[in-house]
């Protein structure tokens, strides 16, 4: 694989991975907030509900944003490529990557939009008010 | 066309490693050589590591989320966990990592000997940290049972579980000593391998474990 | 080395070489000791019906004691252990397995252009546990001691102290016993999609069946865990004092709850994944078109279950969480919904350009896509809280999910049966009895689950034993009751047909749709082998690439890649599928079936709270599995 290949293999799996393992984390730690927030022995360490969620989507959002960045190059550099197209050469293995590439421009503007919807609600919503 | 001339996916058939021809430990560190990538083996215990990771990270969330129930933690009546002693022990048990990790790769250089030393080295420590464990498990019951509290039951199950795959580790690394006994074949260099992923992963989910145990005296 | 390859043979001495490498051992004792794909799956096949049927007389029986007010036709235990044992079965033993075990076993390998799956016995291993865990739930059902608290059993109605009996307990280890079943199964397929697929087939190459599995597998592979640390707490708290769920001692109930609903979702959707699998198969045989978009369709199985880890608590809207937890919840089910319309669009517009003719296992799928759409609707009204607080319990939900899980896991499985029968026995199934079964199926679902939403609506809970006359429910469950017994005529003609037509069917032949997969360009039965020459792969449509199987054929004439030399399987690279190794593959073996056995006297010890038993059982365990282990691919 020539080195440009490599690198282009590299933003794809960026692409892929890091929108979703990001929306996981944002996932789990906004809950896990929420949760020690409004809890009996939840732990108090001075710092607003508020801006724990801001910071947590804004960092989450802006990686996913860039996450999507990342797919946009590798599907613009193989435009025209078949996703279709295997490991046989000359066409290594351009077919796979724009493949994930179309999946990742898809899959980020997803995470994007739940990380979003629920780090903004989480902060601006009335704390600890039952549902 | 021949046989031998066959091309599939970038390679010819005659170029490809059978398992079955390495007669010895030479023959199977080429051929591990020579191959794409982890095993089929080796995709066989990430999986098993998935599960288990993940069954402990059900473990340390029910830890956390009883934790944020509870106004004091431990309960008023139950004893702060000890840092120094555990800290030490599971520092102990990471380092066996290293012999772990060199013992895979004498097995895939193909030097047996040195595969047996580094296996034996890191079962003997390993050993003598579980035997520790126990000792001190027991000790522990003494002063407070699964029985009398939430956190208890959560602390007991946390490294009842770690324990557990502790003992399998050291009941794996035997089997592998006895098979190594009689030579090195791609069998036993991919268990070799994997054998010591599965010791990473216990190692890791070991100061995890403890990590969470211990944030109780933080 | 391979320069020690024999001189080239023959192609028919090559082939003969291969069938008897491959042959399995004759009659009961190689069905006990097989290790083959096909003949696992085939197990399954037969036991996951035999349980369908079970669940059904179950649901029927729920029915009729509902069919008007006041009845008393079982008694209210027995009516707890019947709604119970009848999501339990549904669910964890006749569509998983069914959908996994015996679609997934037998048509992954072929699709893939593989001879077996990863790891043979091990796949042999999750039947023979998967059969011990369902003996095991069942025994409990004969008993008059079946789990009883529903099939998501809430604490504190299962705990110890209003659900004294052993119970709760086959319940917690049933579902302990059937994960490890299901583990086993999953863990082979990701191996085996990743590694074994034919070189070539690079991971954009690969049919999308094996995409809807991939991620199902997954899903099983991360979901299993927290439904057996629930369980395992349970039983801890039940039998040995512990206090995970015990307000009083600093326990809390909602972790039950969450702990299973963290499964339980990622559940719902690992059911009707991969049925969505089936249909994306289905679909390009009966339009002869490929799948429109794709990359987009193989992104979305992914992602519906990935996204499907995210949004458990919708689960728990009614419990009283606070609102900034469960805007969490609220805004993943709101997206996890675009992924499974992606596809939907996808089919639709595959139908729409392609040329579709509506045989039998089409009919079924145009079925599945509205019964799909339908249901889908309802779950995306329950993400608006109040909404949900309003219907939560009541016969609304249970009629939402079983348009889901019957229009989108049932139905496909009912047309993925037609559509791979003439694969398995080399037989076609009669076309117009198969039509009318279809209707009749259509028609009884639509006339047993629409009056749900209904009845729900005005305030019918679920789970219950009986209700007073003059709240107006009575017409509605009366019709629902009618809907559940011709849905059952139905399946027992479709049933009917297939067994008569394995008898009085026209051969089949090997390709009988010009399906687009691998599994079409070999005889039907397929040969134990599979593939007497590991095909040569372009595209997702392999069967469809006329240039391909030509060279398979030039291939085959010079005997190359036949691959006879012992049980044979060439391993690729994951992602691009680059050539790797040949390995040697395990054949019939009775480890198998022995390491079940082991297992099954652990629970049964366990169950009967004879923990050293237990434990010396585990020995015995752990002495089989060296016994397996014994065996090398080198010393065979």
């Amino acid at each position: 694989m020539t080195p440009r290949l490599r690198l282009l293999s590299v933003l794809q799996w960026i692409g892929i991975l890091a929108g979703a393992l990001t929306w996981t984390g944002q996932h789990v730690v906004g809950y896990g907030i929420g949760q020690a927030e409004c809890a009996a022995g939840g732990m108090h360490w001075g710092i607003e509900n508020d801006v724990w969620q801001l910071t947590l989507t804004a960092c989450a959002g802006l990686v996913i944003a860039l996450a999507w960045v990342c797919s946009l190059v590798v599907f613009l550099r193989t435009r025209g490529e078949n996703y279709g197209d295997g490991p046989e050469e000359p066409r290594i293995p351009q077919g796979r990557l724009h493949f994930f590439a179309v999946a990742a421009l898809v899959a980020n503007v997803l995470f994007l939009a739940i990380v979003l919807m629920d780090g903004l609600a989480a902060s601006f919503g009335v704390l600890c008010r039952q549902s | 066309m021949s046989a031998s001339d066959y091309v599939a996916g970038g390679k010819s058939e005659r170029l490809v490693p059978r398992t079955t021809d390495a007669r010895n430990a030479r023959e199977a560190s080429a051929l591990a050589r020579r191959r794409h990538g982890p095993s089929p083996a080796m995709w066989g215990m990430a999986m098993l590591v998935a599960t288990e990771a993940t069954l402990f990270g059900a473990f340390i969330g029910t830890y956390y989320y009883l934790r944020f129930k509870s106004p004091q933690w431990p309960p008023v009546g139950t004893p702060e966990p000890r840092v120094v002693v555990p800290l030490i022990l599971v520092g102990v048990l990471a380092t066996t990592s290293v012999p772990m990790q060199l013992a895979a790769f004498a097995a895939r250089a193909g030097r047996l000997a040195a595969t047996r030393a580094f296996l034996a080295l890191a079962l003997v420590v390993q050993c003598g940290y579980f035997a520790y464990e126990i000792h001190d498990l027991v000790d522990q019951l003494h002063r407070s049972q699964p029985q009398d509290n939430a956190y208890s039951s959560i602390y007991y199950m946390l490294l009842g579980a770690d324990h557990a795959h502790v003992a399998v580790g050291l009941l794996l690394n035997l089997w592998l000593l006895g098979k190594l006994t009689t030579g090195l074949t791609m069998y036993r260099l991919n268990a070799t391998q994997v054998i010591a992923f599965y010791w990473h992963a216990v190692n890791l989910l070991t100061l995890l474990v403890i990590g969470t145990l211990l944030s109780a005296s933080v | 080395m391979s320069a020690t390859l024999p001189p080239p043979a023959p192609a028919e001495e090559m082939v003969e070489r291969l069938e008897r490498m491959w042959q399995s051992r004759p009659g009961v004792i190689g069905w006990l000791m097989t290790t083959d794909h096909k003949r696992v799956g085939l197990l399954y096949f037969w036991t996951t019906l035999a349980l369908f049927g079970a669940g059904g007389v179950e649901a029927l029986l729920v029915r009729t004691q509902l069919i008007r007010p006041d009845n008393h036709l079982v008694s209210p235990s027995t009516y707890d252990e019947l709604f119970t044992v009848h999501g339990m079965t549904m669910i964890f033993f006749f569509i998983i397995p069914m959908t996994t075990g015996a679609f997934g076993n037998y048509l992954l390998p072929l699709m893939i252009g593989a001879r077996d799956m990863a790891f043979p016995r091990m796949n042999a291993l999750s039947f023979w546990v998967f059969l011990g865990s369902a003996i095991f739930l069942y025994v409990s059902l004969f008993m008059g001691l079946a789990p009883n608290a529903g099939w998501f059993d809430y604490v504190p109605l299962a705990s110890r102290k209003f659900d004294p009996g052993p119970n709760i307990d086959f319940y917690c280890l049933a579902i302990i016993f059937n994960s490890i079943a299901s583990t086993l199964t999953v863990a082979n397929f990701i191996t085996t999609i990743f590694k074994l697929r034919a070189p070539g087939m690079s991971f954009n190459r690969m049919p999308l069946f094996c995409f809807a599995f991939l991620a199902a597998s997954f899903g099983l592979l991360f979901a299993l865990p927290p439904l057996t640390a629930d369980t395992v707490f349970l039983f801890a708290d039940r039998n040995l004092g512990f206090h995970f769920f015990d307000a009083a001692h600093g326990g809390a109930a909602l972790l039950w709850q969450h702990l299973f609903w963290i499964f339980g979702h990622p559940e719902v959707y690992i059911l009707i994944v991969p049925a969505f699998g089936i249909a994306t198969e289905i679909i390009p045989a009966f339009t002869q078109r490929r799948v429109v978009a794709f990359p987009l369709v193989a992104i979305a199985e992914l992602l519906v279950v990935f996204i499907g880890f995210g949004v458990w608590a919708h689960h728990m809207f009614a419990v009283g969480m606070p609102t900034i937890v469960v805007v969490f919840f609220s805004a993943a089910t709101a997206v996890v919904v675009v992924p499974s319309t992606i596809q939907v669009f996808a089919w639709c517009m595959t139908f729409v350009t392609g040329n579709a003719r509506f045989k039998t296992p089409l009919l079924f799928i145009a079925g599945f896509i509205f019964m799909f759409v339908a249901g889908g609707l309802t779950g995306i009204m329950f993400l608006a809280v109040p909404f949900d607080q309003q219907v939560t319990d009541t016969y609304f939900v249970v009629a939402h999910f079983h348009y889901i899980i019957f229009g989108a896991a049932v139905f496909p499985i009912f047309g993925g049966i037609y559509f791979w029968v003439p694969k398995v026995t080399g037989k076609l199934y009669f076309e117009l009895p198969g039509q009318i079964s279809f209707w009749i199926i259509f028609l009884g679902t639509n006339l047993l689950f629409f009056p749900m939403h209904l009845v729900g609506l005005e305030g019918m809970p679920r789970r219950i034993y009986t209700y007073p006359s003059g709240l107006g429910w009575s017409s509605t469950n009366l019709a629902e009751t009618i809907g559940a017994y011709v849905t059952g005529v139905g399946i027992l003609l479709l049933f009917a047909n297939l067994v008569w037509s394995y008898f009085r069917g026209a051969p089949a032949g090997p390709d009988p749709w010009h399906g687009a997969t691998l599994e079409w360009t070999i005889s039907s039965p397929p040969p134990e082998y599979n593939f007497a020459v590991i095909p040569k792969v372009s595209s997702a449509y392999a069967n469809w690439d006329v240039a391909d199987r030509e060279e398979d054929r030039r291939k085959l004439a010079a005997g190359a890649l036949v691959l006879e030399q012992g049980h044979e399987q060439p391993v690729s690279s994951p992602i691009d599928g680059w050539f790797s190794e040949i390995v040697e593959m395990p054949h019939d073996s009775p480890w198998p079936i022995l390491l079940a056995l082991a297992l099954s006297l652990v629970f049964t010890c366990l169950v009967i709270h004879k923990y050293v038993v237990a434990g010396v059982m585990v020995v015995l365990l752990g002495l089989v599995l060296a016994g397996w282990h014994n065996a090398e691919p080198e010393t065979q």
